[in-house]
């Protein structure tokens, strides 16, 4: 008899615990099924229509993905965004990485607190405002860019008003912002290595270089793995940087695909076909997730 | 220690004095190697932030002479009263709306983020891991591919042109949960134990012993999700028409196309929207860095 009770209270119990979990997502769970769930399948629907929000949507078969296929600006934006992507996916990883050792190596206090602040400090600067910082700097005519090369003896550059230039300097932009960021995974990263890990290896003889290439490399590829997929998953989607620095000229020289998904849904109110490109952009990004999953299993190493 | 040493492999100590002269001289060139390439960087990273803070403070005619300057060498401050009281932007009202609109996103999310994170790191219910998977699953969508649907969701609710447009879609966010979920993991188990044997419910345990244990959490969240929301330039450009509505992100990317002000003031309200979320930062840099390590978070 006593064991019954037990056995039913506990039985009670659980059910409010239960209860309880529910209770408890429900408020976040609502406002992701509504704000992202919900989307995530309307784009589903909206990419078989052409829907200008003033008259109904109306069914329009293949239509807006035989377009994909003969829009040249999708072309050009989508080889921009590829650049970029590479560009700074590359360069605020080994810059991230680089700065990271720099700073983990035993110095001054003072010295390690400016370095990090220091180097930290873009990320938490408005994009939007810093861009037009930029902006100022990169002036063909009297831009503090041009003046030190200049004093370097280099020509002038016109950053923003080339066509073969524009891109580079929204790319430049995004690793000053960023790399400071990736400094601070990759010192997490550093500082996750048992320290025991590298006692050993010293007691075994290991120099300088060998501690480096045996023990650190080894152990940091799973940040860098990590960073690699969040970096590139970001990279595609940059777009504040390049309106305000560039506005996307000249012509489409600088424009990114999220650019051009704007332009498309908001500016000219195609949201069929520009549901249909923003899901290229998501099959693209699951699909490059997926290849570094893959990828990853060969050069990650876990321990 | 020669090059040809091998790892792992222990080798007798080589011929001392040598050797000792030897990576004397090889760590002094690498400190250098290294302290430089960090002096380089710091100057790279930090330059354009004082530049613009030492034009901002300049005269007009003075903004464009080079060499240019990275303390300030002048101090107009008259270019921050233009900025402030200026008729075409209401700098006012626009930094009010900003921090309005953060304010309101960072508690919604503090709120319902850690409410979904204590359910998931601490309870037990049908179902639970599925859930929290496809939390996880969410982070991973572009904001590119909701964007379009998230518009006309809003739309049809008659949210444009308001605050509740930028407020509404930000109450809550799977990476926040995901944050403060690691957070509650961190702390013993005994605790939930024992607040159960005192009869407690659960609104409770929550509220008055797990919650404040999660401080630095809720600190780093909190700031990212200001940050966030005060960086926030796609959002209110997609969802405000109004003049008076608008954020100072909008008013930063408008003022230099007016072509009324110069660029010393342009810059000065570049350096007042900065200020403070470099004064929260100050503040808060040790919960920022552990945040970041901990999500990957970015501001």
């Amino acid at each position: 008899m006593a064991v019954l009770t037990k056995s039913s209270k506990k039985f009670h119990l659980q059910e409010r615990e239960s209860l309880a979990g529910y209770m408890f997502i429900a408020p976040s769970a609502v406002f992701l099924l509504v704000f992202l769930a919900i989307p995530i399948v309307a784009s589903l629907v909206l990419i078989w229509t052409e829907y200008d929000m003033l008259t109904p949507p109306r069914f329009v078969g293949f239509a807006n993905f035989a377009r994909l296929f003969t829009d040249a600006r999708l072309a050009t934006v989508y080889r921009n965004t590829v650049f970029l992507v590479i560009g700074v996916t590359l360069l605020n990883n080994l810059l991230g990485f680089l700065l990271a050792l720099a700073v983990n190596r035993p110095m001054n206090k003072v010295l390690s607190y400016l370095f990090r602040t220091g180097l930290f400090l873009p990320v938490i600067t408005t994009t939007v405002s810093m861009a037009v910082t930029w902006r100022f700097l990169l002036a063909s005519d009297r831009g503090v860019i041009n003046w030190v090369l200049g004093t370097l003896g280099f020509d002038a550059v016109p950053w923003l008003a080339s066509s073969q230039l524009s891109l580079v300097a929204v790319m430049f932009y995004d690793v000053w912002k960023t790399c400071g960021h990736a400094m601070v995974l990759y010192l997490a990263g550093l500082q996750g290595i048992p320290e025991h890990l590298y006692e050993a290896a010293r007691v075994d003889g290991a120099g300088r270089w060998h501690l480096f290439r045996h023990v650190t490399l080894p152990l940091i590829t799973p940040t860098a793995f990590y960073v690699f997929v969040m970096y590139i998953i970001g990279a595609f989607q940059i777009f504040d940087n390049a309106v305000v620095l560039t506005g996307g000229g000249p012509g489409d020289s600088s424009r990114t695909i999220a650019m051009y998904i704007y332009e498309k849904a908001f500016r000219l109110y195609e949201m069929g076909y520009a549901s249909t490109i923003s899901l290229t952009l998501f099959a693209l990004l699951v699909t490059l997730t997926l290849i570094q999953f893959v990828l990853g299993r060969k050069w990650v190493f876990y321990e | 220690m020669e090059n040809t040493v091998k790892p792992y492999v222990i080798k007798e100590k080589p011929a001392p004095k040598l050797s000792v002269w030897r990576i004397k001289i090889e760590s002094l060139i690498t400190g250098a190697i290294v302290f430089g390439f960090l002096f380089i960087m710091l100057a790279i990273e930090v330059m354009p932030v004082l530049w613009t803070f030492s034009t901002s403070l300049r005269p007009a005619i003075r903004a464009y002479e080079l060499p240019p300057s990275f303390l300030p060498t002048a101090w107009e401050w008259s270019n921050y009263w233009t900025v402030i009281t200026m008729q075409d932007i209401p700098f006012v009202g626009f930094f009010v709306n900003s921090l309005r609109i953060s304010i309101a996103v960072t508690l919604g999310q503090l709120l319902t983020c850690s409410m979904a994170a204590f359910a998931f790191a601490r309870l037990r219910f049908p179902g639970r891991d599925t859930i929290f998977f496809l939390y996880l699953a969410t982070m991973m969508v572009p904001g590119s591919v909701t964007g379009i649907p998230v518009f006309i969701i809003i739309r049809n609710l008659g949210l444009i042109d308001s605050h509740a447009a930028l407020i509404i879609p930000g109450l809550t966010s799977a990476l926040g949960t995901f944050l403060l979920r690691q957070f509650f993991l961190s702390l013993p188990n005994e605790l939930m134990d024992a607040a159960r044997i005192d009869g407690a419910g659960f609104l409770r345990i929550f509220a008055s012993i797990f919650l404040p244990l999660i401080g630095p959490g809720l600190s780093a969240l909190g700031i990212f999700v200001f940050l966030g929301s005060w960086h926030n330039y796609y959002g209110p450009l997609l969802f405000l028409r109004s003049w008076d509505k608008f954020t100072l992100p909008i008013a930063i990317a408008i003022l230099p196309g007016l072509g009324k002000y110069t660029m010393p003031e342009t810059l000065a309200l570049i350096i007042l929207s900065i200020v403070p979320i470099m004064l929260i930062f100050l503040f808060g840099q040790r919960y920022v860095i552990k945040g970041i390590a901990l999500t990957g978070l970015k501001g």
